[in-house]
């Protein structure tokens, strides 16, 4: 039970509520929260601000504006939703050629790498354009050891369209109690759709 | 549980609109409509995961309910928020059947004032969320990716990403409290 600023509200805690939301409930647990809400203030507020958080990173994913690594079940998740998505695949030691086009609304990389054993995974990336450097490490980044492969989503709207041609690198590295292990490093060179 | 004060509220407006019945109570339908829009809204969004599926069911409901009122086919007007939880779950199920057809709210309904509008949704700026989403952690932003774009329990989210459903519910709730921080939108 949470208790609200003001002392008098004792109402489910906010990951009941999201748990309700997303059908982790059993059937009757679900009922009493319904139940509870139709009578609630506090708690409609509460979940109105769970549904538009919901919906802003619907719109965000489908509008370009998020960079992640995710699944093969994200992928075909956003293929299911419409999204017209430009996929590309690469090796260790591979190179691939690619853009983003108008009619593109998300670019996936498909990266494969030996990841059988692997604990935690970082991704360390290296942005050449325009005689400019950055660099970027995304650490413990989420993976499926049984894959053999991330899903790279780089941010088509707010980023990928604005830059001009350009070499991205990015090394995947396992890192280990010993220190790191190099499982691949993978060349996209980039030109505007 | 305590309950934090619609009842009675919405209870001393059903009565209003009953005891008025053809002679209609528009103030009190008004306000009994947009405070009980939001509930079943949100009911709607959770069980059809579809804003234009939730907000016909707001109508659906809501005009039905005040249709009844009106017509003193309620029996317990102080009970009207369960009245209301009740035909939302009638109207999904016929929703999903596909016994619900949504030409057939316009026919009954088409005409209906601006008296019952309901209010806005709470949106959030896409921008800053899109900010506040690329400051979490990359397995925090993964998990509420997956979580809310695909709407997946955590046990599914879990299984796409390597990891065991309780540790996917501690990451959640994690992210979705930094969210909530960064928007300025945390607990009332």
């Amino acid at each position: 039970m949470s208790q609200a600023a003001n002392g008098k509200h004792a109402g489910p805690e906010f990951e009941t509520l999201v748990a309700w939301w997303l059908g982790e409930l059993p059937a009757a647990e679900a009922e009493g929260i319904e139940e509870h809400l139709f009578a609630c203030a506090h708690c409609t507020r509460r979940l109105e601000v769970l549904a538009a958080l919901g919906l802003g990173i619907r719109a965000a994913v489908s509008g370009g504006m998020l960079h992640a690594m995710i699944s093969k079940g994200f992928l075909e998740t956003m293929r299911a939703q419409g999204l017209r998505v430009r996929e590309y695949q690469v090796e260790p030691g591979g190179r691939v050629e690619c853009t983003i086009k108008a009619e593109d609304d998300a670019v996936v990389s498909r990266v494969r790498a030996p990841l059988a054993g692997v604990k935690r995974l970082d991704a360390l990336w290296r942005i050449e354009a325009g005689g400019r450097v950055e660099e970027l490490r995304l650490e413990d980044v989420p993976f499926d050891p049984a894959a053999g492969e991330v899903f790279s989503l780089p941010m088509a709207a707010t980023h990928l369209r604005k830059m001009p041609a350009h070499t991205a690198t990015m090394r995947l590295v396992a890192v280990e109690e010993k220190g790191e292990r190099e499982l691949g490093e993978y060349v996209f060179a980039h030109t505007p759709g | 549980m305590h309950r934090e004060g619609l009842g009675l509220e919405d209870a001393e407006l059903a009565r209003r609109i009953a005891a008025a019945g053809e002679r209609i109570d528009a103030e009190a339908e008004s306000q009994l409509y947009r405070r009980l829009a939001p509930r079943v809204r949100l009911y709607g969004l959770r069980h059809l995961r579809d804003p234009h599926a939730a907000h016909d069911l707001v109508q659906q409901v809501l005009l039905t309910t005040l249709e009844r009122l009106r017509a003193g086919k309620v029996r317990e007007p102080e009970r009207i928020a369960s009245y209301v939880l009740g035909m939302c779950r009638m109207t999904v199920l016929e929703i999903r059947r596909g016994a619900w057809r949504r030409e057939t709210l316009l026919e009954t309904y088409g005409d209906t004032p601006e008296a019952v509008e309901a209010p806005e949704p709470l949106a959030l700026d896409a921008e800053k969320l899109a900010g506040c989403l690329e400051a979490l952690a990359e397995r925090e932003r993964s998990v509420v990716m997956l979580t809310f774009f695909s709407d997946k329990p955590a046990d599914a989210v879990g299984a796409e990403l390597g990891l065991a459903a309780g540790n996917v519910r501690v990451i959640r709730h994690r992210a979705l409290g930094k969210l909530r921080e960064c928007m300025g939108v945390g607990e009332p």
